[in-house]
């Protein structure tokens, strides 16, 4: 007895071990021979998918395997980080405009410039400019010099409304050309914001925005901005900035038109959109396909101006780098311009409704393409290319100081405090921070 | 049998609440008056049971919660008032959560590490722990408080430098950085094992040393069977301990094939929320807690006398 | 078997000489004659000295590579400016003075220590339920059980479910609290309820575990002092306080000592539920931040010099407890 109890605790460790050794022998390396390329993104399902798609026709294409490693958008920067500290960098991966600095001044990302202007396959002219100045970094300031990456996407961050709502309010739908004021935004949400049912309970908001993504807009039309040209000082204690914030905040506290914090917390605005509860509500290009399934028209229109008059809103962008440590840089290389410029592969991911075309020749003729939504898709294109500007952190050495304004915006929002209150103590710590990326970026630009 | 069950006799209640205060002297009617003692007892009985139950309810509930949830619809789980029962029952769920994610890899990588680390582990534990207590060896005593200070030191003061370690052998996304560290042993099993082998008296170890027997033989042929059931108690317990880690795979697993079950369901949670997939996100976590559940419910008695003794070493 | 029982009652010899009717000190009915006088042969010493150097040096090596060196480093890294990426930069004892200065870092140490309200709270209701276990009746077993469930739950697993019961509008938690005609907060995203509503949640996961060890105790209470306190007149309070409540003390040090240092590195419910450090940062934890600023901001130099810090503070408390209770603390022979 005692005999067959050994042999079973052997057994059980043999088959164990070999277990752990077909488990660990998985990673990296060429086992027979062949090119095998690993590619790091993130995304939703409907995102993976299509770059699922688009990489298997790669593979077919050059004779190589791509391995796929997606991440949600939450995860992705931690795990990202950790496989690069970690000396696993994938061999392709996104990556933020606002982390092309730091990965340029730690030898993490390759210089393909040389690859891709050489290149025959793509054209840089007919590729979005914004889109690849995102990720060019000539040692002392971003937007100029090396290119460091292609952009996966530029991301205009649009404004849509629920047509079908309109029309069952009798309100006359917003012109597509003409921006709406602050107030008209302000009377229209008013308008649409009823209880539905008759319940005694309002199911029906104007707008539910959430501060992070879409305070910026307002903030720029009305004037005010988050940094100083040269980038070295916090501006948001300007009035300009207080005033947007305060009206932000008032549309909840004040003007009652979207739903009250703890509504929005429980279910998200994002859901009560879909569900049709929501009046205005951003539109971006990756929520294309979603919103396809939607059982209510919407389309694009401006966003409402503030006293400068001049509409404004926020283009983001991934780009898709090359690991300075491939073994094959040229096939790295060649996926990120196939993923980013590719003509089949481009119209692949429009298709599958995820983002707007890369290329602006492809871009004219989805526009033009009346089948499919939204009808205003000429918002996205004068977004890109006329009056998007990037998010405030994307040129400057990390984020933190950005971030900081958001840790502790909450009270703002309930109406506990006042914006130009909260603003005041807010720059102190965010010039703090800033400071410490402009220090930290002189000294990794001292190093080089 | 158990440890529970053999003990001594429960505090006998009514034997104290009988007497009125300052009775002290009248002990002769400690025996007149054995039937309303009794009565009363049983009426404690039943407020405790009482009590017990709707305590029972509280510690249940939210797992049974969990349960109805994942057999609703997508739209069941906003509904209001709530579905206590799913109506619909949607088991087409638990057939989705198998390709929705990685979550068979994830049971078969914590079951690599977890019993990678435990049978080896308690293997170098036990060797350890034969020698700490039966052995004759200079400072043996010194390294072993030393190592028992080791336990002070919390694990995340340690991350980022084995996290850099681990990672210039370039075992990040592998499950080395997890199985590695455990396979040396593990303290709190060798403190609690020398413990138990402190009861085993040293003349037997001597006459086997006269004998001639080699000390593997001694360890293997009359140690071993001895403190087995000890072991067995630490295996179960740090079996789960590594079964239910965290902190250590979040740091070291990317890939989604090599993520353990824990981070599985964790990214479950992240993903599918956003598309208010809640049945699914429940599903995933409710298969996450079976396996441990089963083995809790077929161990209990080994389970329950291990943790009791464990805290009573202390 | 009965031997698996040993002396339950911790470490204090003297329950351990009196536990009643109990198992032989002496497992498996091995005989105990007394030790034969030792022979003293050098030759065979060292020859037991090298075999049992090498039984020890497995852990002992683990010790050096995955502790010793690891804590070497981290003090090492906490004086450099350091990204993980390249060399790190010795910068002196910058990082400490930036530590003193960052407000995220009160916050996330008042956190930590604010949720260990959860132990005491956690202590009392164990004991009170081991007390109701221990009484004569049916169903103990079943609730034992019951009662025991979340403490081998996965806490990751737990951590999501609970997500889901303190949604506001649809959770488990604000339905049944409807049922008594109380209007819930919204436990997670409200800065004033995320705190209690993961301390709750941590009394739910940890009170089988208090309880069974309480049991243990107070059933390994020889039941002949109860008899004599009684005959002397002793009501059922006074029974608890002078007897119950200092034969468990040995397992309330060893559950408030494992507690704190287990509520110090919380960090798994704080990463599942509030993955963000929850509303104005109000839940964050220390170990959430180190955690963040290592791997998110790839601070890794001012990570260490946090870490640093609390394995500082673990030890101190710990040492303080081991102090306050050296009567009852056990002795390594």
């Amino acid at each position: 007895m005692k005999k067959s109890r050994l042999t079973t605790a052997l057994a059980g460790t043999t088959i164990v071990t070999s277990m752990l050794v077909a488990g660990c022998s998985g990673g990296g390396g060429n086992d027979d021979g062949s090119k095998k390329l690993t590619f790091m993104f993130r995304g939703g399902e409907d995102e993976k998918a299509a770059y699922e798609k688009a990489v298997q026709a790669f593979e077919t294409a050059n004779d190589v395997e791509v391995d796929i490693i997606v991440t949600t958008a939450d995860d992705y920067n931690t795990k990202l980080k950790a496989a690069i500290t970690g000396r696993q960098i994938p061999d392709v991966f996104y990556i933020a405009p606002g982390d092309v600095q730091g990965y340029v001044n730690n030898g993490v990302v390759k210089d393909i410039t040389e690859y891709v202007e050489g290149s025959e396959t793509i054209d840089l002219d007919n590729v979005w400019a914004y889109g690849v100045d995102s990720y060019r970094y000539d040692g002392t300031l971003q937007g100029q010099g090396a290119i460091y990456a292609l952009p996966k996407d530029v991301g205009p961050f649009s404004f849509g409304y629920n047509k079908t709502m309109f029309d069952a309010a009798g309100i006359p739908l917003p012109d597509p050309d003409v921006p709406l004021t602050f107030d008209e935004f302000v009377a229209i949400s008013k308008q649409l914001t009823v209880d539905k049912d008759g319940d005694g309970a309002v199911d029906q908001w104007g707008t539910g925005l959430n501060v992070q993504w879409n305070l910026q807009p307002f903030v720029w039309s009305n004037g005010g901005d988050w940094l100083n040209e040269d980038r070295t000082e916090v501006t948001v204690d300007t009035p300009e900035f207080a005033e947007t914030l305060q009206w932000f905040a008032d549309l909840t506290n004040v003007e009652k038109v979207t739903p009250s914090p703890a509504e929005a917390q429980t279910l998200d605005t994002y859901q009560r959109w879909m569900k049709g509860e929501i009046g205005f509500f951003p539109v971006a290009p990756w929520d294309i396909s979603t919103y396809e399934k939607l059982d209510f028209e919407w389309d694009l229109i401006p966003y409402p101006v503030g006293s400068t008059g001049e509409t404004a809103t926020w283009t983001g962008t991934l780009g898709i780098a090359v690991s300075n440590t491939t073994e094959y840089p040229e096939e790295a290389t060649k996926l990120v311009e196939f993923l980013a410029a590719d003509a089949t592969a481009q119209q692949s991911l429009v298709d599958a409704g995820i983002q707007v075309p890369n290329l602006k020749d492809m871009a004219q003729t989805w526009v033009d393409d009346s089948t499919t939504q939204p009808a205003n898709k000429q918002e996205f294109l004068q977004i890109v290319e006329d009056y998007g500007r990037p998010l405030p952190a994307n040129n400057t050495y990390n984020g933190e100081w950005y971030d900081e304004l958001f840790t502790n915006i909450q009270p703002v929002l309930d109406g506990d405090v006042t914006a130009e209150a909260y603003l005041k103590e807010a720059q102190p710590k965010m010039q703090a921070f800033l400071d410490s990326a402009n220090e930290q970026a002189e000294q990794a630009a001292a190093l080089n | 049998m158990t440890l529970i069950n053999t003990s001594p006799d429960p505090v006998d209640e009514a034997g104290a609440r009988k007497l009125p205060a300052g009775f002290g002297a009248g002990r002769t009617r400690t025996k007149s008056t054995p039937m309303g003692a009794k009565a009363r007892y049983r009426i404690g009985n039943v407020i405790t049971t009482i009590v017990l139950s709707l305590g029972a309810v509280i510690m249940i509930a939210p797992l049974l919660w969990t349960l109805s949830s994942s057999l609703k619809t997508r739209e069941g789980v906003f509904q209001l008032p709530p579905q206590w029962i799913p109506d619909p029952f949607v088991w087409d769920t638990y057939a989705r959560i198998w390709t929705a994610g990685p979550l068979l890899s994830g049971i078969q990588n914590s079951l690599i590490v977890a019993s990678t680390v435990t049978i080896v582990g308690s293997v170098a534990s036990s060797l350890a722990a034969f020698a700490f207590a039966k052995m004759r060896l200079p400072y043996k005593n010194a390294v072993f408080l030393a190592l028992l200070a080791g336990l002070m030191i919390p694990f995340p003061t340690l991350m980022i430098p084995q996290f850099m370690m681990f990672s210039r052998m370039g075992w990040v996304d592998t499950l080395l950085p997890l199985i590695i560290p455990g396979l040396f042993g593990n303290i709190i099993m060798i403190f609690f094992l020398r413990q138990y082998l402190s009861n085993i008296p040293d003349s037997m170890i001597e006459a086997a040393k006269i004998d001639g027997a080699g000390y593997l033989q001694i360890f293997g042929k009359m140690i071993l069977p001895l403190i087995r059931p000890a072991i067995a108690a630490q295996f179960i317990l740090w079996f789960m301990a590594v079964w239910n880690d965290y902190l250590a795979p979040i740091i070291y697993l990317n890939s989604p094939e090599k993520q353990t079950l824990q981070l599985v369901i964790a990214s479950f949670n992240a993903r599918y929320a956003i598309q208010t997939d809640y049945p699914l996100i429940m599903a995933a976590s409710f298969v996450a807690l079976v396996p441990v559940l089963v083995i809790f419910l077929v161990f209990q008695r080994q389970i329950i006398e291990s943790i009791a003794l464990t805290g009573s070493k202390g | 078997m009965a031997h698996a029982r040993a002396d339950a009652p911790a470490g204090t010899s003297s329950a351990a000489t009196i536990v009643p009717g109990g198992a032989p000190r002496n497992p498996a009915g091995i005989s105990s004659t007394p030790p034969p006088p030792r022979p003293k042969r050098p030759r065979l010493h060292r020859r037991e000295h090298l075999v049992a150097a090498a039984f020890v040096a497995i852990p002992v090596v683990g010790f050096l590579v995955f502790t010793l060196y690891p804590l070497g480093y981290s003090f090492y890294a906490s004086l450099t400016s350091w990204n993980g990426l390249s060399d790190p930069q010795f910068i002196g004892l910058k990082n400490y003075v930036t530590m003193a200065g960052d407000p995220y870092f009160r916050k996330a140490l008042f956190n930590t220590f604010f949720l260990m309200i959860g132990i005491p709270i956690g202590l009392i209701l164990s004991l009170v339920l081991a007390l109701a276990l221990n009484r004569k009746m049916a169903g103990t077993t079943f609730f034992r059980t019951i009662y025991y469930i979340p403490v081998i739950s996965s806490l990751a697993a737990i951590a999501i479910l609970w997500q889901w019961a303190y949604n506001g509008d649809f959770g488990l938690v604000n339905q049944a609290l409807g049922l008594v005609g109380i209007d819930g907060p919204n436990w997670l995203m409200d800065k004033d309820t995320v705190k209690p509503a993961l301390i709750i949640m941590s009394v739910w996961k940890g009170l089988g575990y208090s309880m069974l060890l309480y049991l243990a105790a107070i059933q390994s209470v020889p039941r002949s002092l109860y008899e004599a306190a009684s005959l002397d007149g002793a009501n059922a309070f006074q029974q608890f306080r002078s007897i119950t409540l200092p034969m468990v003390r040995p397992v309330t040090f060893f559950l408030v000592v494992t507690s704190i240092i287990g509520g110090a590195q919380i960090f798994i419910e704080i990463n599942i539920m509030t993955p963000t450090g929850g509303p104005e940062f109000s839940s964050a934890s220390v170990v959430w931040y180190i955690w963040q600023k290592a791997f998110e901001n790839l601070q890794m130099g001012y990570a260490s010099a946090m870490s640093i810090v609390l394995g500082l503070i673990v030890f101190v408390i710990t040492a303080i407890q081991f102090r306050v209770n050296a009567r009852n603390s056990f002795s390594v022979d």
